[in-house]
């Protein structure tokens, strides 16, 4: 599932956010499918996202995904909610828990303030049972208007 | 079973520079793959798709740098790390590890990158601790790295931390 019907709120402008708002969640159903892609651009072939048994051999019931396809999720969350003319001024994401092949991730936001053009969000992403996999903030700024 | 990770050489580290890497000039065609393998199986942005400009995660050293070259005393520039730093070269302990982990990211940005940059990487030391964790004493460490561009604009600047046990 690659898609959502939870509300948009795209190319936004600072004057339709709310405090509570939701960003529309980014979604990807992970196995090696997404990672060999990933690894092929980002020159990241880590055996534990590779196979199985490499994965076992580090404590974990099986592969995991890139800490950094995550990293890139969230941004992927952040780009659709600025729109064209925002900007992403910071993100920090603490990885909880590894993504496991055949998870499905999804990216969520929350806004928690607006100061000006600024805007505060929590972030998280989160597998199919809902256990939270990374959590973090993010502080972007849109347009006026 | 380590008692702890963090000697005076390892503490006394921090705030060090380690290395400054230039990459080649951004190309349009690594944009896109980037943007093409991050969304999939979705299209990706179209303005991806055109590199007006590039995402803010790409990484423009992902295939390595055209140039590299430590900033430690004694250090031949031999040894190229990409993702932190090089530890043996600060004269840290060579701890033997079961599984190293991305534990997360801090990223402050600046100007965006564009077809064409030139990005200059600075790497330093953060700060190292350790923690008890199920699978025993963690190290915690944490490398910096500032990226400009060609016109010594800041591009981002992150803390990445990884855990070790």
């Amino acid at each position: 599932m690659n898609s959502s019907s939870a509300p948009s709120i795209p190319a936004s402008a600072i004057s339709r956010i709310q405090v509570g708002d939701q960003l529309q969640p980014f979604i990807r159903r992970t196995d090696f499918d997404n990672w060999n892609r990933y690894a092929a651009v980002n020159d990241e072939f880590l055996p534990h996202s590779m196979n199985d048994e490499a994965a076992r051999r580090e404590g974990f019931p099986k592969a995991f995904g890139m800490g950094n396809l995550q990293w890139s999720y969230v941004h992927s969350l952040l780009r659709a909610f600025i729109g064209p003319d925002g900007s992403i001024l910071r993100v920090d994401v603490q990885f909880r828990n590894p993504n496991l092949r055949e998870q499905t991730v999804t990216a969520h936001g929350t806004v928690t303030g607006i100061d000006g053009t600024t805007v505060s969000i929590d972030l998280w992403t989160q597998e199919d049972e809902g256990a939270r996999l990374a959590v973090g903030k993010a502080l972007v700024s849109l347009p006026s208007g | 079973m380590t008692e702890t990770y963090l000697n005076d050489t390892v503490i006394n580290a921090k705030g060090t520079l380690c290395s400054r890497s230039v990459s080649y000039p951004i190309e349009a065609s690594a944009i896109r793959k980037w943007a093409m393998a991050v969304y999939w199986p979705e299209p990706a942005p179209q303005k991806f798709m055109d590199a007006e400009y590039a995402p803010e995660d790409f990484d423009a050293f992902a295939w390595g740098p055209a140039s590299y070259a430590s900033l430690l005393p004694g250090d031949d520039s031999s040894v190229v790390v990409r993702h932190g730093i090089n530890e043996r070269a600060l004269g840290f302990p060579e701890w033997k590890f079961r599984a190293g982990l991305n534990g997360g990211m801090n990223c402050t940005y600046g100007v965006r990158m564009h077809v064409g940059d030139v990005i200059t990487d600075v790497k330093s030391v953060g700060e190292y601790t350790e923690r008890q964790g199920r699978n025993g004493l963690m190290l915690i460490t944490q490398s910096i790295s500032t990226w400009t561009n060609q016109r010594d604009e800041l591009v981002k600047r992150t803390i990445n931390t990884g855990i070790c046990y």
